[in-house]
């Protein structure tokens, strides 16, 4: 009986809201110039929400795997703790160290710090539980986890589709805000950790440092489309101070070549290059360790 | 009457559904293809109707192989993409009926947009929405 109501009643907001349709077809059918105007502002809304979802920077691990290939050991103390994990309140601040986590899960998993990968994961998973956002972090995926503790790359993959999981899970729920914080403080970890080891003057992480000026100008214009959001304002004026800094990282933009090698593969290069002296290095590496501080300290 | 009253409000419910259903898609459909990379933190996944035009800026390093993999809902027909440099100058085009991966090496690091388009479908009595993902997954370079 209830369920027949419930049918009924459905149906009836569907009848109302094919009236409703309807009658704005009639509308739209006489005043021409106003559809257009119309559509055009649908078209906008559709497109600024569909660059909402589209954005992607470079993860965590793929820092980190730079750092180990270059010869450095394994840090602890360069990671936060994990037994502060209860302390951290507020969206923003959960949601920052979520990615912060993250990218400690990655750096340990890179250097297959096995005992210490689970903790973070661990970690990471109370601190989504916090947040609301661990619908995904089944107990099929810990299985997996535990299963390949081995199996330094499968570790990697799960790690990551865990996050990817977790990133669309925010934003099937709206929460695509809480998504761009957890993708920043990510960032700024692997950022903080390639800095830790960059001030030792290796070339190759100098220059990763250095690239990182097209994520943060990425990260930057995306964070923008949220507008004047309270949750992202704080955020968005403590990477203002980093992005000032990678202004004096220069650019000098050149040409893409795109040829096939030997086995058919396609091979993309660019004369384009970009530049870091010591004084912007150092800055950056004093900005991230603040903001890190900030955001990790209780 | 009766089965209209129990089918539309099954109709007002599947958009709700559509989201959870695209991740379901993009893991058992699209992250298999990339297979032997370490996939990236984002699925870059949405639901997408014929018309619909979508572009993703990414950053692509140095040293390193990608796969680059652009999977849609066999229901939207065959999906255009196109890679780019920030100039606008065309890398690669492809659809999805074609190949729906595209292996590379970047010799040093640079951003890419990955344009999306799915067409118009002319033949079809109403437009249908499906799930489209770009994947990206990484390894070094041999």
């Amino acid at each position: 009986m209830h369920r027949n109501n419930a049918y009924g009643f459905l149906s009836l907001i569907l009848g109302f809201s094919l009236m409703l349709a309807s009658c704005g077809d009639t509308t739209e059918k006489t005043t021409q110039p106003p559809v257009q105007a119309k559509l055009d502002s649908a078209d906008m809304a559709r497109t600024k929400e569909l660059e909402k979802i589209f954005f992607s920077l470079p993860s965590p691990t793929e820092m980190t795997t730079l750092i180990k290939a270059k010869g450095f050991q394994f840090d602890p103390s360069k990671l936060v703790a994990t037994a502060n994990v209860d302390k951290y309140t507020g969206e923003t601040r959960q949601a920052v160290m979520l990615g912060v986590y993250g990218a400690d899960l990655s750096y340990a998993s890179v250097f297959d710090q096995k005992q210490m990968s689970m903790e973070y994961f661990a970690a990471a998973q109370k601190l989504a539980r916090q947040m609301d956002a661990d619908g995904v972090i089944t107990s099929e995926l810990i299985e997996r986890m535990e299963k390949n503790q081995e199996n330094r790359d499968s570790m990697l993959n799960i790690i990551s589709e865990a996050y990817a999981d977790m990133n669309d899970h925010l934003k099937e729920k709206d929460r695509i805000e809480v998504s761009a914080m957890v993708i920043t403080g990510g960032w700024l970890e692997a950022l903080y950790l390639s800095t830790q080891y960059g001030a030792d003057g290796n070339a190759e992480l100098r220059q990763r440092i250095a690239e990182q000026k097209y994520s943060l100008n990425n990260l930057m214009n995306y964070l923008e489309k949220f507008g004047d959001s309270p949750a992202l304002k704080e955020l968005k004026t403590d990477l203002t101070s980093l992005h000032d800094a990678y202004n004096s990282v220069s650019e000098n933009k050149g040409k893409t070549s795109a040829n096939k090698d030997a086995s058919g593969k396609m091979v993309i290069g660019s004369t384009t290059t970009l530049a870091i002296d010591d004084a912007t290095l150092a800055k950056i590496t004093t900005l991230a360790k603040d903001l890190r501080t900030k955001y990790t300290s209780l | 009457m009766k089965l209209i009253k129990i089918l539309l409000p099954l109709l007002l419910l599947m958009p709700m559904a559509s989201d959870a259903q695209c991740r379901a898609f993009t893991k058992n459909q699209c992250l298999p293809q990339l297979d032997g990379y370490v996939q990236n933190d984002n699925y870059n996944s949405a639901v997408l109707v014929p018309g619909d035009d979508a572009e993703l800026l990414l950053t692509f390093y140095g040293g390193k192989e990608y796969r680059l993999v652009v999977c849609a809902h066999p229901i939207l027909g065959s999906v255009d993409y196109e890679i780019t440099d920030t100039n606008g100058d065309s890398i690669y085009r492809g659809n999805t009926a074609s190949g729906n991966s595209f292996d590379f090496k970047m010799v040093n690091t640079q951003q890419l947009i990955v344009k999306l388009h799915v067409p118009d479908q002319k033949s079809a009595v109403s437009n249908h929405e499906g799930c489209v993902s770009v994947l990206v997954g990484h390894k070094d370079a041999n």
